[in-house]
């Protein structure tokens, strides 16, 4: 490339990059009636977190669809700004900042995963602008003093069993388990599912025998299934991801262990699992945020209108994205308002005070901004996997001691 | 901690001694014919691992079959790696030339892996994969034990062939000095291409009994290579036995400790008996005169 085409081509970016803010600048800002309402977006739709990234997108998507096929938020239309950050946190700082502050857009929803929820909490905060997110489950999340953030699905990592804690409390003495395995992997997900249950049991005077955390990679779980099995604790639980509870589960069975209870985290909700552990699944328990077949209203319109749309039903990615649409509309209609400024501060007023009924059941706050609902428990019951607590959602009979695997 | 899980520990750590012992024998082996690090060496293991599971996945036949394939291919490339590759570096910086080189190599199966399987976890399924036989007391998986088999024969093969064959005395007289075996009329740079093929056998093995019990991904082999090379320098670089003794006993130690340091901790006891024997004895505990050398 010679000195003059350098220049030219340097003069032609300039002039599109003018063009394009004088573009943008022109189009946003305004709070007619019959404008639409923007919503700024920044998600991982390339890099590490582009697969449930790309399910978020068509959670939002699902929703503003179905709320311009309804009339729209306050009588005007919706319209979704999405950008893409890469999965890189400097990038979806760069993303908000540009959002609110050029673009103008009216509100703000959430990116995926606790590493990129965390620094574009923070730049909403700057702007005083409402938060919520759709991921984002770890307990940090809510220690960094956000005043602004909402979690918008039932729980946190910590309490996603606690469906199944009451439960097992519950049982008569005779009954009740006395010992617990845990294993978890070191990630604070994962492990604060494990560790969420374990807490609640210990108080109620389920002794832990073994407590293991192993970290990610493990593929050897011999020695941990080792000693699970030793013990003979009574139920164990596995703070899993995927592979590391298929390993862990072929690791006791080939030890000849059989709890009365087994429950393990992300991996059982996988389509894969039960071919990838090779059968033996019967009663295995996990908890879930979302199932399509959930009872509630909006559920059901949610569940026909996307599959319409995507052609399959939508998994917990969608769902939870669904649900910060519907969680950031129900405030707007209450309120009345969406633009930036003092509206912002009513917006969140509100959500800390009410309860929002959306697709993942009925949703509320406390003031850090975790959600006060727990998770669905699944169980595998004749080789499919039904709800089985609480009891007025299950599917089926929550089935204990379970059948040998 | 009761007796009963002191001794299945004993018994999965003789398990999982048994496959660091064959794979720690082949990576001896290159450095001792031709003084090669070979960091690629657990990259193999993984691609035999991922041949394994992509034969049982296609045509729905025993993994273990994939071995009459593996084992002659890797025999094979490991030749064609010697006398290709390593055969060009000059004598002079050879070691630390050939670290490169396989560190090249070990990236370019990673990614290659990575590309044609993509980075999902892959895992076997077989019908056995649950099954377990009961051995005083102790639960031996049916996998653990056809995986400690085919280490245990292998290494069995190797050191017949090492001690036996005229092939076996021609590599050792290359190993304990080349010169010397020069003159006396082995032809050195075929008996060290044999050897390097010898040692990709070994990877082709122990990548298949590995697939058999284990989820594998690309990256998986920067997880052996560490624990592997830490065997060879505990054992004494370029003996054979001595890599498999200090196999045995790295494994067996690395499964005792489990229990009261958990599985995090328990992984160091490798590079803390690489600090030691540094230390105490550079050699090794069981290397000859060759591993004083360096």
């Amino acid at each position: 490339m010679n000195a003059r085409t350098a220049l030219r081509l340097g003069c032609l970016a300039g002039v599109s990059a003018l063009l394009l803010t004088a573009c943008s600048g022109g189009a946003a800002g305004g709070d007619d009636a019959s404008d639409p309402i923007t919503v700024g977006i920044s998600l991982p739709l390339t890099g590490d977190f582009s697969e449930p990234g790309k399910g978020v997108q068509r959670g939002y998507e699902a929703w503003a669809a179905a709320v311009n096929a309804t009339g729209g938020l306050l009588g005007r239309q919706v319209e979704l700004r999405i950008l893409d950050d890469q999965s890189n946190a400097d990038r979806v700082v760069a993303d908000y900042e540009s959002l609110i502050a050029q673009d103008q857009v009216d509100l703000v929803f959430g990116p995926f995963s606790t590493r990129l929820v965390v620094p574009s909490a923070r730049v909403a905060q700057e702007y005083e602008m409402l938060f919520v997110e759709p991921a984002g489950a770890a307990a940090e999340v809510f220690e960094q003093g956000f005043d602004n953030l909402f979690y918008a699905a039932p729980a946190i990592a910590d309490d996603h069993y606690n469906h199944l804690a009451e439960t097992i409390i519950a049982m008569p003495d005779g009954q009740r388990p006395q010992t617990a395995a845990y294993a978890a992997m070191d990630d604070p997900f994962a492990q604060g599912t494990a560790y969420g249950l374990k807490a609640k049991l210990e108080a109620a005077g389920i002794r832990t025998v073994v407590d293991e955390v192993y970290p990610p990679n493990t593929t050897d779980f011999s020695s941990i299934a080792a000693q699970i099995a030793d013990s003979q604790a009574d139920i164990v639980v596995g703070g899993t991801q995927y592979q590391d509870a298929v390993n862990l589960i072929v690791a006791l069975r080939q030890l000849a262990y059989q709890p009365k209870l087994a429950a393990f985290s992300t991996a059982p909700t996988n389509p894969e699992f039960a071919e990838a552990i090779g059968g033996g699944t019967e009663g295995i328990l996990s908890p879930t945020g979302y199932t399509p077949e959930a009872p509630y209203p909006s559920n059901v319109d949610f569940v026909q209108r996307y599959t319409a749309q995507f052609g399959n039903p939508p998994t917990e990615d969608e769902a939870n994205a669904y649900t910060t649409g519907q969680v950031v509309a129900a405030a707007v209609q209450a309120v009345g308002c969406a633009e930036q400024g003092e509206c912002q501060q009513r917006l969140i007023d509100w959500l800390r005070t009410n309860t929002v009924d959306t697709v993942v059941g009925p949703l509320s706050w406390d003031a850090q901004g975790r959600p006060q609902s727990a998770h669905l428990i699944q169980q595998y019951v004749d080789g499919g996997i039904r709800i089985v607590l609480p009891q007025d959602t299950a599917e089926a009979e929550f089935a204990y001691p379970k059948a040998t695997w | 901690m009761s007796g009963s899980l002191l001794f299945q520990s004993l018994v999965l750590g003789i398990l999982l001694g048994g496959l660091y012992a064959l794979l720690a024998a082949g990576l001896t082996l290159y450095f001792g014919v031709m003084r090669v690090v070979m960091i690629a060496h657990a990259a193999f293991l993984v691609l035999a691992a991922y041949l394994a599971w992509d034969v049982h996945e296609r045509f729905g036949v025993d993994p273990l079959l994939s071995l009459v394939v593996t084992v002659p291919l890797f025999f094979l490339a490991g030749v064609g790696f010697q006398r290709l590759l390593i055969a060009r570096l000059r004598p002079a910086s050879v070691t630390m030339m050939s670290v490169l080189l396989t560190f090249a190599v070990a990236l370019v199966i990673e990614g290659a892996l990575g590309f044609v399987y993509s980075g999902t976890q892959r895992r076997v399924q077989l019908s056995y994969s649950a099954a377990s036989i009961e051995v005083l007391g102790a639960q031996v998986a049916v996998v653990k034990l056809i995986a400690f088999g085919l280490a245990a024969f292998s290494l069995l093969a190797l050191y017949l062939l090492l001690t036996r064959s005229r092939f076996g005395q021609a590599l050792r007289a290359t190993i304990q000095h080349p010169q010397a075996a020069r003159l006396i009329g082995i032809d050195t740079d075929r008996v060290a291409g044999y050897g390097f093929g010898l040692g990709l056998a070994t990877a082709a093995i122990g990548g298949t009994a590995l697939s058999l019990d284990s989820t594998i991904y690309p990256s998986l082999h920067w997880h052996w290579i560490g624990p592997l090379m830490a065997i060879i320098v505990v054992g004494g670089l370029g003996s054979i036995p001595g890599a498999a003794i200090a196999a045995m006993v790295l494994g067996i130690v690395q499964s005792l400790l489990q229990l009261p340091l958990g599985t995090t901790w328990a992984q160091t006891v490798f590079y803390l008996a690489l600090f030691a024997t540094l230390l105490v004895r550079p050699q090794g505990f069981f290397g000859g005169r060759l591993a004083q050398r360096f």
